[in-house]
């Protein structure tokens, strides 16, 4: 008797919520170029482009992850490479350099080396004898993380960059350092974030003083933290006042997009105009109303959400944010799972990249984030984005065929 | 065991940590959505269907332009224009309105126009959902009537915007330039340094080669429309972005010279005029003929019009003064003259072959503009008399190359790079030109002849030639002519140094050279020019050219031993250089120095181009 088939052993429901997104992707971007003088038929590039970033996905699943475990430190140091690469023949759009283009395929370094900065701290924090409450240990996967950070700054991509430390303090945290330290190795962003938001230094004050209560650190890490901080809060004001008008503008409006009413700020206002009209069930598909006469720029790629939320309304904008959650919590749950600590690194590195990515965009939609740039992943019209996206679903979907390997 | 079992808990309690924050950060979207999708839902609807949010432009005042005494050449001024604005799509009964028969024919009535036009210019309006000007600077009774009609006619607007005001005309046009309403091309190309539909863009003249100071940065806000295409009020979410004013300019330009140039160009029909300061090379006046009124660019012009102005032969919109390339002429021998004296091969005093009505080269005749001759001469009775003979002579002995060096030493045949667009080079031919032109040594040496009388294949502007003039004045001191002095509140703007690096001679050379220029005027071809108590030292030129009667030139600088102004005239096809052009700058010269005149006093400015540190030499 012939054995029965059985279905291999992929993450089911986090494929069919990635599936889903991406139908809902081909169909809005179909709906959003519908409009006069819209560059039609892009879902058909688009439906493409899923063609290719499958056969990218089968690949990532096929290759066992033991091989990118050794392949981690290679892999990254191309991708610095190639991010030194992007000042000197990358290619300009929009007041940015961020692409490389081989051939005719034109991609993001920046994504490449996501992934393998990803790969790098897995394969450090793969280590029985971890230890990240000691400097040695927590110290290097740092300078792994600035590194990138730096580069993909300056092109400049602020979006992108800051997912680098969101990532590594994911990984940490899952590596085991303990969140109190953490949040108190984080508490000079924390200083300087609250600054910029509130305008004075009493609202981090408090916080750090609760902060120093719940974790109680040794004398030394207490002074060397108060000095930092304190550091932090003398240089800032003080470096803000020299800046150049120029520069604050620049850092107000990152913070206030309504400072600048011709760019980003318009965006966000019609944004938010096409989402609130949708109401409880939209004005239903094909129908959406902002989206033409030009009032909801960059519609197909980076404010995408915003076609859904005006033609499917609320029920049509939770719903792709069930998807998403649908996705993420498996992909946490995929790191709960397997036994392999690589592996399981390598899965919380790689749902935090997405998350971030989801939450900055989303939130842009509505107005409750700065306008950063960064596609919605898996809804947004752009082929490499689509590819990157994939790949990384097919890391988790090797995760899950293999969970029960050391 | 036990350890295992401790680290697979705490492995889960980190697991819960995430999905909380995780679940948290949906959360966070979700109250988002509810907030804009049900709180608010009424407010956007009604945004985005009753009301429109439009990204109004607060257009920005170009900067003004000052004459050198502050008075006032170029501002703005309020226009009203009668502007359509797109409805939004929701809006069908309004949108049939637009298209229908009545509203065009009653828009197209108001506002004086075609309906065809005003068709085509709401097709374009509703496709690209920006608003179209149907009207500029509409006069009261039209506004007035436009007013009243409004609340039956959608989409239609007054709107104030400011426009550019030339309030002396004509007056230096070419100098000053126009502004116009950018293209599609021209935005296209400058949307990245801030450029938008409506703005104005300099065209010509200052308007142009300053425009980046003259232009200041548009402001912008939301204005809240109605369905009406009516105004209900600003959004309060996007706070208004205050335009910023662009940078006056002050001119190097006196307007009393102007006036002055303008009144003796008045009946010239083509031809141009300069002034400029010898002492620091800045432009005290300039005319070119025919001239325009760019407050007709401002009005907005047909295209006619426009075809009118820029084309036939005589082009009115092209500057003269730096655009249009003559024979110099006679008052090329003042630069033939220098480069023999300061070659050493003639001392001032030194006489060639007598002058007897024409002279003989290589089995030719070139004659002398007096058929009777000048007999015996010398070097300044050479230039007073402006004999032809004796240049001729000069000009075989001295040879092509220094001739062309020295021209060149003067400026000629290359840009002076003054601050004005599309400056010409004119043409100063030497060996390499004319073995270009003809083949390696397929020319005759007689072209020499030419070249030493200004004729020839020689080309200068007025600008080049007044340029001469004031080196002369100047001895040799390099200068960079220049419009603007200063930018105000650019502290860091200056005149940029000269192009070329001066001319170098001994002072015995400029004192024969001046000595001749002051004869010339006192008793030679140039007497015309004469200016009572004021010495003047001066050349005319009759230049003869292809297209017609000759060219009348004539350079000089006064007073002659402190020169404060230099002048050159070019009059196209009038005749004689002595009778036509020295009147002209005889008539300027006695306005501006007559003995009762406030105006003899030109300004001395501080020299803003610094060129003592500039090498003497070629």
């Amino acid at each position: 008797m012939a054995t029965r088939w059985k279905l291999p052993a992929f993450d089911w429901p986090m494929a069919l919520a990635a599936l889903g997104l991406v139908v809902i992707g081909l169909s809005t971007v179909y709906s959003a170029t519908t409009v006069p003088g819209a560059h039609q038929g892009l879902w058909v590039k688009q439906l493409l482009w899923f063609g290719l970033a499958l056969g990218a996905a089968w690949l990532a699943v096929s290759i066992h992850y033991r091989a990118y475990d050794s392949l981690a430190y290679p892999l990254y140091a191309i991708s610095i490479l190639l991010l030194l690469a992007v000042p000197l023949v990358g290619i300009s759009a929009m007041g940015a350099r961020r692409w490389l283009e081989i051939g005719s395929l034109r991609f993001q370094p920046s994504e490449i080396a996501k992934i393998a900065m990803v790969f790098v701290l897995a394969r450090r924090f793969d280590d029985r004898k971890l230890d990240l409450t000691r400097f040695r240990h927590w110290f290097p996967p740092l300078v792994i993380t600035l590194v990138p950070l730096v580069l993909v700054a300056r092109e400049p991509d602020l979006g992108t960059s800051l997912s680098f430390p969101v990532i590594l303090v994911a990984m940490y945290f899952w590596a085991g350092m303990p969140p109190g330290r953490l949040l108190l190795g984080l508490s000079p962003v924390m200083n300087v974030a609250l600054f910029f938001l509130t305008g004075s230094l009493w609202w981090f004050g408090g916080v750090f003083a609760a902060l120093l209560a719940f974790v109680r650190p040794k004398w030394s890490t207490l002074l060397v933290f108060l000095a930092l901080n304190g550091a932090v809060a003398y240089a800032v004001p003080s470096l803000w006042d020299h800046l150049h008008d120029y520069q604050k503008r620049r850092i107000q409006v990152f913070l206030d997009p309504g400072h600048d009413p011709h760019g980003a700020g318009y965006q966000i206002i019609q944004s938010r105009i096409a989402i609130g009209s949708g109401g409880v069930v939209g004005k239903g598909y094909l129908r959406g109303t902002q989206k033409g006469l030009a009032f909801l720029p960059m519609r197909h790629t980076d404010f995408i959400y915003s076609v859904v939320g005006e033609e499917w309304g609320l029920a049509g904008a939770l719903t792709v944010v069930l998807l998403y959650g649908l996705v993420i919590l498996r992909g946490y749950r995929l790191a709960l799972l397997t036994r392999n600590g690589f592996a399981s690194l390598m899965a919380v590195g790689l749902v935090s990249a997405l998350f971030y990515h989801i939450m900055v965009n989303i939130l842009m939609t509505i107005g409750w984030a700065p306008v950063t740039g960064l596609p919605l992943p898996l809804l947004s019209y752009g082929g490499t984005a689509l590819i990157v996206n994939c790949v990384q679903l097919g890391l988790l979907q090797n995760v899950a065929l293999r969970r029960g390997e050391y | 065991m036990l350890a295992y079992n401790q680290e697979k808990r705490s492995k889960e309690q980190r697991f819960w940590t995430l999905a909380v924050m995780a679940a948290g950060g949906f959360a966070l979207i979700a109250v988002g959505l509810l907030r804009l999708q049900i709180v608010q839902h009424e407010h956007y609807r009604r945004l985005a269907q009753e009301n429109r949010v439009r990204l109004e432009v607060l257009r920005a005042p170009r900067g003004a332009i000052f004459d050198r005494n502050g008075v006032l050449l170029v501002d703005n001024h309020p226009s009203f224009n009668i502007v359509f604005s797109p409805l939004p799509a929701e809006s069908l009964e309004r949108a049939r309105q637009v298209v229908h028969p009545e509203w065009l024919l009653r828009v197209s009535a108001l506002v004086e126009s075609d309906s065809a036009a005003v068709t085509e210019l709401v097709r374009a309006a509703n496709r690209s959902g920006q608003s179209a000007v149907l009207r500029r600077n509409a006069p009261f009774p039209v506004l007035a009537a436009v007013e009243e009609a409004r609340s039956e006619l959608p989409g239609i607007e007054v709107l104030v915007e400011p426009i550019r005001r030339y309030p002396h005309g004509a007056l230096a046009a070419h100098l000053l330039g126009y502004a116009g309403e950018i293209n599609d091309r021209e935005l296209a190309e400058r949307s990245q340094r801030g450029y938008q539909a409506g703005d104005l863009v300099g065209r010509s003249g200052v308007e142009r080669s300053y425009e980046e100071f003259l232009r200041g940065r548009d402001g912008a806000e939301y204005v809240v429309v109605n369905a009406m295409g009516k105004r209900v009020s600003t959004l309060s979410e996007g706070p208004p972005l205050a335009p910023e004013a662009g940078h006056d300019i002050v001119l190097t330009l006196d307007l009393r010279v102007q006036q002055a140039l303008e009144e003796a160009m008045a009946g010239v029909l083509r031809g141009a005029a300069v002034a400029i300061d010898p002492r620091d090379g800045g432009i005290l006046g300039m005319v070119s003929r025919p001239a325009f009124d760019p407050n007709e660019f401002s009005q907005g012009l047909s295209f006619a019009r426009w075809r009118q102005l820029s084309g036939g032969g005589s082009n009115p919109l092209l500057n003269r003064a730096i655009q249009g390339a003559y024979p110099p002429g006679s008052t090329f021998k003042i630069v033939t003259m220098l480069a023999a004296l300061r070659a050493g091969m003639s001392q001032a005093s030194s006489r060639h072959q007598p002058c007897a009505g024409s002279y003989a080269f290589g089995g030719r005749n070139f004659g002398c503009w007096k058929r009777s001759g000048h007999g015996s001469l010398d070097f300044p009775g050479a230039l007073q008399h402006s004999c032809d003979v004796y240049f001729y002579q000069v000009g075989i002995k001295l040879g092509l190359p220094r001739l062309e060096a020295a021209a060149r030493a003067f400026g000629l045949g290359d840009r002076t790079g003054i601050d004005l667009p599309q400056e010409r080079k004119g043409l100063v031919p030497g060996r390499a030109w004319y073995d270009k032109r003809w083949g390696p040594g397929r020319w005759r040496r007689g072209v020499l002849l030419n070249l030493a009388i200004g004729q020839g294949e020689l080309l200068a502007t007025p600008l080049q030639l007044a340029l001469l003039a004031a080196t002369v004045a100047g001895e040799g001191r390099p200068l960079r002519p220049h419009v603007v002095q200063s930018v105000r509140g650019a502290a860091e703007f200056h005149a940029e140094r000269p192009v070329q690096a001066g001319v170098a001679a001994e002072p015995v050379v400029w004192d024969a050279v001046q000595h001749g220029l002051e004869l010339a005027v006192s008793s030679g071809t140039g007497t015309a020019s004469r200016v009572p108590e004021v010495t003047v030292a001066g050349k005319t030129g009759t230049a003869q050219n292809p297209h017609g009667d000759d060219h009348a030139l004539f350079v000089c600088y006064a007073p002659a031993d402190q020169p404060v102004i230099a002048l050159a005239f070019v009059i196209e096809n009038s005749g004689h250089g002595g009778s036509v052009a020295a009147p002209m700058a005889g008539a300027v010269l006695r306005r501006l120095f007559a003995p009762d005149s406030l105006d003899r006093e030109i300004a001395p400015v501080p020299l803003s181009v610094d060129t003592s540190e500039v090498l003497r030499g070629d």
